[in-house]
């Protein structure tokens, strides 16, 4: 099936929910079958955060393999929006047409009964008889509500860190109603899958200007995913200044699709941090085409701030070893999203993730959960150039994006030291010598 | 003071942001309880590397029982993994590799006796672009590698900095990993990939009917779905 090789690391991914019975071959078909119309009136998208809100939706939505209908007027892009080219919204996405991920086609006919709606802000919408979710919310903040259920506001603002997190559940809800019309594991898989009627999540920012951040110099440890996925976020924010290094050896391959958010089908074979540079430019500073901690040891002198979006737990260790000042580390674990801060002095992430498990080395992914990560990695970035990180007691973010309705979707903690810790951190050691029966 | 600690109460345990009841007693040990939270849960992908945490982010002790470890009633605990897995890259297979390898293990085995092959490559890159073929006794249930062989061909490794990535072996019939299989890999290193061929290998080469497993860091064998999982295939 066209796509397959795509899609791969999704339908590993839905194989938590869908039993060993169900064919790679089903899951596929069952992604690609699904018809979304995306719904919304001028006055939504003619700011940056509703064409943000859309352009990221339609892609979290194709690279699961879905088919993505637009229903939309014609407007001038008020920014960038890469991947994508062009000058007008609706262009660029029709441009994008099985450009994210093969088959997943992105087209403007509506003569068709879609599956699920998505609609932006208080866009009027005909009777389709599909349940239909609108997409609302601020600067800081998303929420997606069925149809019926409030007032809507229209989309207004232009900075768009909301409008992602609105992009991102709503690209959730797509994915479960997917997921329901196949054989389950069991009835404990069902809650997992239930339909959220309203959902939404918020950075808890607006006392943060929205104008002028200055990251000064960032290293990123990795052009995958989580990286992707954050540098997609900040390279929407308006007038941001960074200069972003880049350290990544891998070339892209066709599996990454299904979640890599600056990528297109034409990258594969291409090195990843060649990409990344070439749909961010403004952001990138230079690039470093091999693995961190093998090569130059000067080169890899770090930044006062860096990010690392690798899972391979021993990469993350390696960095924190170097003693970064500050360190965000993103990552994913099938349907959840790890996110830590670390500053130098405070617990590490070798006592967050002290132990290392090697097994299968293929990562079941799916495309909002690792946007999700990166999203968050470039708050915590923004959070701590304005001088106003999370306090020790959210130093560490477990969020489980499937149920964003429940109250217990996002657990905060501190990071407590251990003695064991692989790093040796300045906080491990010092619990050593004063606390004898910690952990 | 007397202090009453209650014999049976719940906690709430959270898994992908679902909250659920949990019955524990005090005397039961923690594993108890992440048990009967991933049987509550249906958690069936690597449950193992699965712990209870608590919400100032210390991990529950697992060698303890409940009341040792301090849990309290209604105490929310989350259900997580303990090392969020990593995503390291894959073996490359090159291209002559599968089809050399059936090749040498019809050859030798004629469809009649058990046969094996490793997997190598450079000790500094992910690729396996070499087959070896040892010296070995053979039968229809099974193979033995002749020790001065063994010997002979780790110090070439050494010399070349290569490395055994896989073994690969066959079956007469259904592709397993036997106890046998378990206990004698050629490397026991965590991580090492194992792969069986079921019929002698007889037919065409591929992986899609073949049992693949690889060592966890405890030394147990773990089946993976697919050779995918660790490998890309030409």
């Amino acid at each position: 099936m066209n796509g397959l090789q795509n899609l791969d690391r999704t339908i590993l991914l839905c194989r938590d929910y869908v039993p060993d019975g169900v064919t790679n071959y089903r899951i596929c078909e069952r992604l690609q079958t699904r018809q979304t119309l995306c719904i919304a009136d001028r006055r939504n998208i003619s700011t940056h955060a509703g064409q943000t809100a859309l352009v990221t939706l339609v892609s979290l939505l194709s690279r699961m393999g879905m088919q993505v209908a637009l229903d939309i007027p014609e407007v001038n892009l008020v920014s960038a929006q890469p991947p994508l080219q062009g000058s007008s919204l609706g262009a660029a996405l029709v441009g994008a047409n099985e450009a994210f991920v093969a088959s997943a086609t992105i087209n403007t006919r509506t003569d068709f009964r879609p599956d699920i709606i998505f609609a932006l802000g208080d866009t009027p919408i005909e009777d389709y008889r599909a349940p239909c979710w609108r997409l609302t919310g601020d600067e800081w903040s998303g929420r997606i509500e069925m149809d019926g259920l409030g007032e809507p506001p229209a989309w207004t603002a232009e900075f768009p860190m909301g409008s992602m997190a609105s992009a991102a559940l709503a690209a959730t809800e797509a994915f479960k109603a997917a997921l329901r019309g196949l054989p389950l594991r069991s009835l404990a898989c069902q809650p997992f899958l239930r339909e959220s009627r309203s959902a939404s999540w918020d950075f808890g920012l607006s006392s943060i200007p929205m104008a002028g951040f200055d990251l000064g110099e960032v290293d990123f440890v990795s052009a995958g995913a989580i990286s992707q996925a954050a540098l997609y976020a900040l390279v929407r924010i308006p007038k941001i200044q960074i200069r972003a290094r880049i350290f990544e050896h891998d070339v892209t391959e066709a599996s990454n699709l299904n979640r890599n958010m600056l990528t297109l089908r034409e990258d594969i074979g291409h090195a990843k941090v060649r990409v990344v540079a070439r749909r961010c430019p403004e952001l990138i500073a230079g690039t470093i085409p091999a693995r961190y901690g093998n090569g130059d040891v000067e080169l890899e002198k770090l930044a006062p701030r860096v990010v690392v979006g690798v899972d391979d737990i021993p990469s993350r260790w390696q960095v924190q070893r170097r003693q970064p000042a500050w360190l965000v580390v993103g990552g994913t674990s099938h349907f959840n999203v790890s996110s830590s801060i670390h500053s130098l002095g405070e617990a590490c992430s070798g006592c967050l993730h002290p132990i290392d498990e090697p097994g299968p080395n293929v990562i079941p992914t799916v495309s909002f959960v690792s946007f999700w990560a990166g999203l968050i990695t470039a708050t915590r970035l923004l959070m701590e150039a304005t001088g106003k990180p999370h306090s020790l007691r959210k130093q560490h973010l477990w969020l489980s994006p499937l149920r964003m309705d429940l109250p217990r979707a996002a657990m905060w903690s501190p990071v407590p030291p251990r003695r064991d810790c692989p790093v040796k951190c300045l906080a491990s050691r010092s619990l050593t010598e004063t606390d004898p029966i910690a952990a | 003071m007397n202090v009453t600690i209650e014999k049976k109460f719940r906690t709430e345990v959270v898994y992908n942001g679902v909250e659920k009841p949990i019955q524990v007693e005090a005397e039961e040990r923690v594993t108890a309880l992440i048990q009967r939270a991933i049987a509550a849960f249906g958690v069936t992908q690597q449950p193992h590397l699965l712990s209870l945490f608590r919400q100032d982010g210390t991990v529950v002790n697992e060698n303890q029982s409940v009341e040792q470890a301090g849990l309290k009633p209604h105490e929310v605990l989350l259900l997580r993994p303990n090392a969020v897995k990593g995503g390291s890259e894959r073996l490359k297979v090159a291209g002559e590799v599968l089809p050399a390898t059936f090749r040498m293990l019809q050859e030798c085995g004629q469809g009649q006796c058990e046969c094996v092959v490793y997997w190598t490559g450079s000790t500094s890159s992910g690729e396996v672009d070499g087959v070896e073929h040892p010296e070995h006794t053979r039968s229809p249930f099974g193979y033995e590698v002749r020790s001065q062989w063994l010997t002979d061909f780790w110090k070439r490794l050494a010399s070349s900095r290569r490395s055994v990535r896989a073994q690969v072996h066959t079956h007469p019939d259904e592709p397993f990993h036997s106890s046998s299989d378990d206990r004698w890999p050629i490397v026991s290193q965590a991580g090492f990939i194992s792969i069986v061929l079921p019929n002698f290998a007889l037919g065409r080469p591929t992986l899609h009917n073949a049992w693949v497993g690889v060592i966890l860091r405890d030394g147990r064998w773990r089946q993976l779905e697919s050779a995918s999982e660790v490998l890309v295939m030409p």
